[in-house]
């Protein structure tokens, strides 16, 4: 306890210490070695493989199965080979996060690793990872793709990530609450309008349910807006985000008005929960529970609702979904097609790994038909080969949900993976969240958040306003 | 200061303006053998070979706080990234970094939530705590055993748990809006800044009111008593007294709740994680925000070090503050 002004001064100090060691500690070193990768060794080597310990996968079970499951084929055919582990708990940001250490030294840097879609750019750019055109040729999976699949792992004509599993987005709607509001059967929303039609018939008919979800605001970053406002983004006159042509990010523009306007309408009229389930951590999840107890007539959700609602992943266990729950794909702002996002996990290889052929034989019994549907079906995904979409394997893991959201995948469309997306998804997510805390806020105001906030954060030269 | 008759300066103290009263003048000892100007009272005890003890705690103090506090304020000049080109090819560049921070509306605001913040928890957390240090003094040994054992739970928590009970507590559905009879009310996000310096709050008391609570008792009890019979009222004797006797502790801890508060990183994350929008958005969060969710560690390096300075100024402010009676 500090009594003298020279004590307090030197607590004082101390405290300085701490936060400046915290903030060196951040840093780590500077340089990496450039060197090109080596052929596989000839004598006993180490395979590293980094994953998602319990967030990619829905159970922390399933994530330890399935990694020892290709591992154990691999160590078949590599029989020199040790598969050593690097399991990354927490969740999307923390293993970006541990993810971006791990690369930074040639040392740590995992040979393969299961990275989130959003980042394959910033570290291709800087160098990370290691193209694998050469390898794709003689992959047979590879060319089964669809070509936006193939798309979000390629910068500049290389390859850098294959993908793993993909989510994207639909209308999820409670088939016995529209039979109660007098909405008919199977419900398929022609414009955004019918969408707020409907919720608004529910709100009339079925007092006590929330009538519509939608994500909003900061807590859920980027997961929020894959799976909430992004979809409408997309399927507007103006999809684009970010402008790959001139470098910069739309900040205002009429498709996210008009998007922004949908968000405006549904809270200012009283469809959407309350601030207290929007603005917490867990809220992209939380429609999965309200379904499941009644409390929530229709969501902009995601694939893997089915999945979760199985017994296998039990989250929650709802064995009346596929009687209860339809499915409506979501509409364009022109009316019918097909408006999504899509963002997955995809596997990796480090530029400077010494057992590149290695990690890439590992890669290719990852993406074999066994361990793909298994990855779909234990993770929530669309597997990335359009061969596995009808195999019973896969579609009768989560009837009707699974073929349904196959069936979106090639319409879907790529979330930006830049550097500065992160702060694109700061912005667009104070504007949702404050639309969302007070209903009043005109869309004006909220593209005035938006691109105040990327401007500010990114410079005038970096953003850009469409007509 | 305003004389007031019936109320004389305790015995013992000097005469002047009625100020100053008691330990300035009790602790003079006076009978101390004069020492010559210039030299060093410890001279004959000073010998060259004790630097040879003191090189391991200073290596200790290069290796783990100079050397990082000057390279953290290095990287706040250069264009270090988390991940991207600049991750692995950067450089010094200069200005840029403080030109943009001086242009940054988010900083802006997010100081003023900060002082905002440190000014409410430390306001709130050494009147509470004074005040339960004082109450349980009067109170039944059961009563004062039993109260202070749960507010110093209070403080004992991990971050984590305290955030999580105070969310859990403020949001719809929560203890709060229940007792209030509002049971829908998302007091948390409706009231962002206020509800985190209110959890602040409740999470230091205990540790302000142990720390009272000890400077109370060693209060001279024969002071109060003299000034009793001099007629002094309750308020007089908190007012001329105990207040002035507590000051080097109130200045301390007023110190240690603002640097405490704000390292209280956690609490906030857990709550808000600086939101909703960036309403909560204090310089710590600010700094995680740019570093680890926008990629630029340099930037958030120097609003880090802004923090640090920020820290040396309260801590120079309330130096001094103690210094001027003590």
């Amino acid at each position: 306890m500090p009594r003298s002004p020279r004590q307090a001064r030197s607590a004082l100090a101390a405290a300085a210490a701490l936060a400046a060691a915290a903030l060196a500690a951040c840093s780590g070193s500077g340089g990496a070695a450039v060197t090109a990768p080596t052929k596989e060794p000839a004598g006993p080597f180490v395979l590293k493989v980094a994953y998602g310990s319990n967030y990619v996968f829905d159970t922390t079970g399933l994530t330890q199965k399935w990694w020892q499951q290709v591992a154990a084929e691999f160590k078949a055919s590599h029989p020199k080979a040790t598969v050593q582990f690097i399991p990354i708990p927490g969740s999307y940001n923390d293993i970006v996060t541990k993810l971006s250490l791990l690369y930074r030294s040639a040392s740590t840097a995992p040979d393969v690793a299961e990275i989130p879609t959003g980042q394959i750019g910033l570290w291709a750019q800087a160098g990370y990872l290691l193209p694998l055109n050469a390898y794709l040729k003689s992959a047979s999976w590879w060319s089964r793709f669809p070509r936006v699949v193939q798309s979000e792992g390629t910068f500049s004509g290389q390859v850098y990530a294959v993908d793993q599993g993909e989510n994207d987005s639909a209308l999820l709607y409670n088939k016995q609450m529209f039979a109660k509001a007098g909405i008919p059967l199977p419900w398929q929303p022609k414009t955004w309008q019918d969408v707020i039609a409907a919720a608004e018939r529910i709100k009339a008919r079925l007092p006590g349910v929330t009538p519509l979800w939608l994500n909003s605001g900061t807590g859920s970053g980027a997961n929020g807006l894959l799976q909430g406002i992004n979809n409408f983004i997309v399927g507007s006159a103006t999809p684009t985000i970010y402008d790959a042509r001139t470098g910069k990010f739309v900040v205002d523009s009429p498709g996210i008005r008009a998007a922004l306007s949908l968000y405006s309408q549904a809270f200012a009229r009283g469809l959407v929960a309350d601030t207290s389930a929007l603005f917490s951590p867990n809220a992209v999840t939380t429609p999965l529970t309200w379904f499941q107890q009644g409390k929530l007539a229709i969501a902009v959700g995601s694939n893997y609702y089915g999945g979760n609602w199985t017994k296998a992943i039990s989250a929650p266990y709802w064995p009346q979904a596929p009687k209860v729950m339809g499915e409506a794909v979501i509409p364009t702002e022109a009316g019918g097609g097909v408006a999504s996002t899509l963002g997955g996990w995809d596997f990796a290889i480090a530029a400077h790994s010494q057992v590149a052929r290695a990690a890439f034989d590992f890669i290719n019994l990852a993406e074999n038909q066994q361990n793909s549907i298994d990855a779909a079906n234990w993770a929530g995904w669309v597997p990335p080969d359009r061969d596995y979409w009808t195999l019973p394997a896969y579609t009768s893991f989560a009837p009707p949900y699974n073929a349904f959201f196959a069936q979106i995948m090639p319409h879907a469309t790529l979330t930006p993976s830049n550097a500065a997306y992160s702060v694109w998804v700061q912005g667009m997510g104070e504007a949702t969240g404050a639309i969302a805390q007070n209903p009043r806020t005109t869309v004006d105001q909220a593209i005035a958040i938006l691109k105040g906030y990327v401007t500010g954060q990114l410079g005038a030269d970096h953003v850009e306003v469409l007509h | 200061m305003t004389a007031r008759p019936g109320a004389p300066a305790p015995a013992g103290t000097g005469a002047g303006a009625g100020e100053a009263p008691g330990p300035a003048a009790a602790a003079q000892a006076p009978g101390r053998p004069a020492v010559p100007q210039g030299l060093r009272r410890d001279a004959e005890r000073f010998q060259w070979g004790s630097l040879a003890l003191l090189v391991p705690s200073a290596a200790l103090l290069a290796v783990l706080f100079i050397i990082p506090v000057v390279y953290a304020f290095y990287l706040g000049f250069t264009n270090l990234q988390l991940v991207g080109i600049h991750a692995v090819d950067w450089h010094f560049t200069g200005a840029e970094n403080l030109r943009r921070l001086a242009g940054d509306q988010v900083f802006r605001y997010s100081m003023e939530l900060t002082l905002a913040f440190i000014a409410g928890s430390v306001a709130g957390v050494v009147i509470i705590g004074l005040a339960l240090a004082m109450l349980m003094q009067t109170a039944l040994a059961p009563v004062r055993i039993v109260a202070g054992g749960i507010v110093i739970v209070a403080w004992m928590m991990p971050a984590i748990t305290a955030g999580m009970t105070w969310y859990a507590s403020t949001t719809a559905g929560g203890t709060f809006g229940t007792l209030l009879g509002l049971a829908n009310s998302d007091f948390l996000h409706r009231e962002p800044l206020l509800i985190v310096t209110l959890a602040n709050i409740w999470s230091q008391t205990g540790f302000a009111m142990m720390v009272f609570g000890a400077a109370l008792r060693n209060i001279p009890r024969d002071l109060l008593e003299s000034a009793q019979i001099e007629n002094a009222s309750r308020p007089q004797r908190f007012a001329r007294i105990t207040l002035p006797l507590l000051r080097p502790t109130i200045v301390t801890t007023v110190l240690l709740i603002t640097l405490i508060s704000l390292a209280n990183f956690g609490l906030i994350y857990v709550m808000t994680q600086g939101g909703p929008g960036n309403a909560t958005d204090i310089l710590p969060l600010y700094s995680y925000q740019q570093a680890f969710q926008f990629d630029n560690l340099a930037y958030g390096a120097l609003i880090g070090n802004a923090l640090v300075i920020l820290c040396a100024i309260f801590g120079a402010i309330y130096v001094r503050a103690s210094r001027s009676r003590a």
